[in-house]
């Protein structure tokens, strides 16, 4: 396996530079924004963003823009093939037209869990399959968070949202399970594939750090906790994404040339209760009566996913 | 017809205001219509709710341009372009404002009141400043024609799924307000028929003219959010180990460095999330209430 070095190994050492200028309309303690602050610092202003439809359409509303590179917007199914076309323009511009070289951009697809797991899934794979080189950068808030907190594929089993709450009927809320949407990534074998945390801003650096020179799909999975839709207080944003990490539930991972390494592995794994007792999404497993069988199920989930590299 | 607008921010209960004050007028035996406006943003952006009670059937609909009550929930509202919570005012227009002071600015052309609604709501909901039964209270109260009955039963039904204690903290609540506020003159107005807007045609231009493109590359920052602060992070510099986890750790980058490695607090778009403060390992960053911020 290439040996794949650590550009930061401390606070100090991230990148200054700041390519999101503050006065966005997101929420106050958004783990996505973190995490794609992060991840932008890394790769300079030379970046065209092709924003799905989703909570990060209100990063630019017209006629401000927080970044620092180019932004374009896009339907909620159709952010990469539009990095295709810019990748393409960009391309032919350069090999036929003149474009010099230093003109060149990083095409990056910021799109949020509903629109990777769901409507934008397809063209996806379509992307991966051709090789095109891009950066995905999927925030996962595990729902559809922009309009009000709504089911998505990512939306975890025991979880409410404001489509599946907890009924008579439908007693733990979210009765599906989260779409592996790493594995399914991973099956095509894109040039990177990692998952980040906003609470590792480092192993998160190093990662964007090392995917910026690599050519061809490089896809990225951002765990981002919601003050709005999973129910607690914007200040707890950067524990709850702690707890995600320790408990388990939200692996810190990354899959390059063939090989999938754990980079930040919780030491003793807490019980899962820590994390979901915190959200409001997850408050109906605890009161007005306990649902032992759902909790025991996602903690066994968690608990059969690590036996394997325990 | 009475109208009421009710300004205030997502998150902060504006919008289920509207709705205990229909439902208390409703249950005082009026007619009732009441929805919210806003736009893509959510908690934190300015959000607007209407209420209309009437005796007759409510017809009107859109919102209401010349309101006879404007209640605003956030008096940092009161200088905020998008939200505009003064505009349709008319001198007979009642405006209240959570604050601890009343306006000067104001008092000279409306009939103006202040209560800190703020306080009120930290001491009641358990540090919670969710203002639904308490505007709804002030508006409900300034009417005059809603009794308390009706208006407890409204909180009631509008905040159903709630603790039982937190039910109970806003009931007592309203109750406060009910007490505290003495209902005001509010005239009804006759209804005025609203005029038709002259249709206009869309015209149909090339994209690559008409599409909307920005040139400045981050003006967002121009954008102020400082004034989305409840409370203020404030870094005590004497403590302070420069570890710059703090740096780290803010969602919007507001947190800079300074020229000798410490920290440094951006106030005018700091949006008062407090992750800093929670962060920060050795506990040196303080919060603070934000307070009189109007101009």
């Amino acid at each position: 396996m290439k040996v794949l070095t650590a550009v930061h190994k401390k606070i100090k050492d991230l990148h200054p530079h700041e390519a999101i200028a503050p006065g966005t309309g997101l929420c106050a303690g958004c783990g996505g924004l973190e995490g794609l602050r992060m991840g932008l610092k890394e790769l300079g202003d030379d970046f065209l963003i092709c924003n799905a439809a989703g909570c990060f359409t209100l990063l630019s509303v017209y006629p401000f823009t927080p970044l620092k590179g180019s932004w374009l917007y896009t339907t909620m199914g159709g952010p990469v093939p539009a990095a295709q076309g810019v990748r393409d323009a960009l391309d032919i511009r350069m090999r036929h037209k003149g474009l010099e070289e230093k003109e060149n951009l990083n095409v990056i697809v910021v799109a949020g869990d509903g629109s990777s797991n769901d409507m934008g899934f397809g063209p996806t794979s379509a992307a991966i399959h051709r090789g095109l080189d891009f950066i995905y950068f999927c925030y996962d808030n595990e729902a559809y968070g922009n309009t009000g907190f709504q089911l998505s594929a990512a939306s975890p089993y025991g979880s409410a949202t404001q489509t599946t709450p907890s009924t008579d009927v439908h007693e733990a809320g979210t009765e599906m399970n989260k779409k592996d949407l790493f594995e399914i990534w991973k099956a095509q074998k894109p040039v990177y594939l990692a998952t980040v945390s906003p609470r590792e801003p480092i192993d998160l650096s190093n990662k964007f750090a090392r995917a910026k020179d690599l050519k061809g799909p490089r896809m990225f999975i951002c765990m981002s906790p919601c003050p709005t839709g999973w129910g607690f207080d914007p200040k707890e944003a950067q524990q709850i994404a702690k707890l995600a990490v320790d408990t388990g539930i939200f692996p810190v991972k990354e899959y390059f040339e063939g090989e999938m390494v754990h980079t930040v592995r919780p030491r003793k794994r807490l019980p899962v209760e820590k994390f979901l007792e915190r959200q409001k999404r997850f408050r109906h497993l605890f009161a007005p009566h306990r649902q032992d069988e759902v909790i025991e199920q996602i903690q066994s989930r968690v608990d059969d996913y690590w036996r394997k590299y325990d | 017809m009475w109208r009421i607008r009710i300004h205030g921010r997502g998150g902060q209960g504006i919008k289920t205001a509207s709705q205990i004050i229909g439902s208390a007028g409703f249950y005082s035996g009026f007619q009732a219509q009441d929805f919210p406006l806003y736009g893509a943003e959510r908690r934190g952006a300015p959000v607007i709710a209407f209420t209309r009670i009437s005796k007759d059937p409510v017809l009107e609909r859109g919102p209401i341009l010349s309101p006879d009550i404007i209640l605003i929930g956030d008096e940092t509202l009161l200088n905020d372009p998008q939200s505009a919570p003064l505009c349709g005012a008319e001198p007979s227009t009642i405006i209240f404002v959570n604050s601890d002071r009343t306006p000067e600015s104001l008092k000279h052309n409306f009939t103006v009141m202040a209560i800190n609604l703020t306080d009120l709501c930290i001491q009641y909901l358990d540090n919670h400043t969710v203002y639904s039964s308490a505007l709804s209270a002030v508006g409900a109260r300034l009417l005059g024609i809603i009794e308390l009955p009706d208006l407890l039963q409204a909180v009631e039904d509008e905040l159903t799924g709630v603790s039982s204690k937190v039910m109970k903290g806003n009931l007592d609540l309203a109750r406060k307000i009910f007490e505290v506020i003495q209902p005001a003159v509010v005239s009804e107005k006759v209804n005025k028929p609203l005029i038709a807007k002259q249709l206009v045609f869309p015209q149909h231009r090339p994209v690559i003219e008409a599409a909307p493109i920005i040139l400045q590359p981050g003006n967002m920052a121009l954008r102020k959010t400082g004034n989305w602060r409840v409370e203020r992070p404030e870094i005590d510099y004497e403590h302070c180990n420069n570890c710059l986890i703090c740096y780290a750790r803010c969602p919007d980058g507001v947190i800079g460095v300074d020229s000798d490695g410490r920290p440094e607090i951006d106030y005018d778009h700091c949006k008062g999330c407090l992750i800093c403060a929670q962060e920060c390992p050795g506990h040196f960053i303080n919060t603070v209430r934000e307070t009189g911020m109007f101009p």
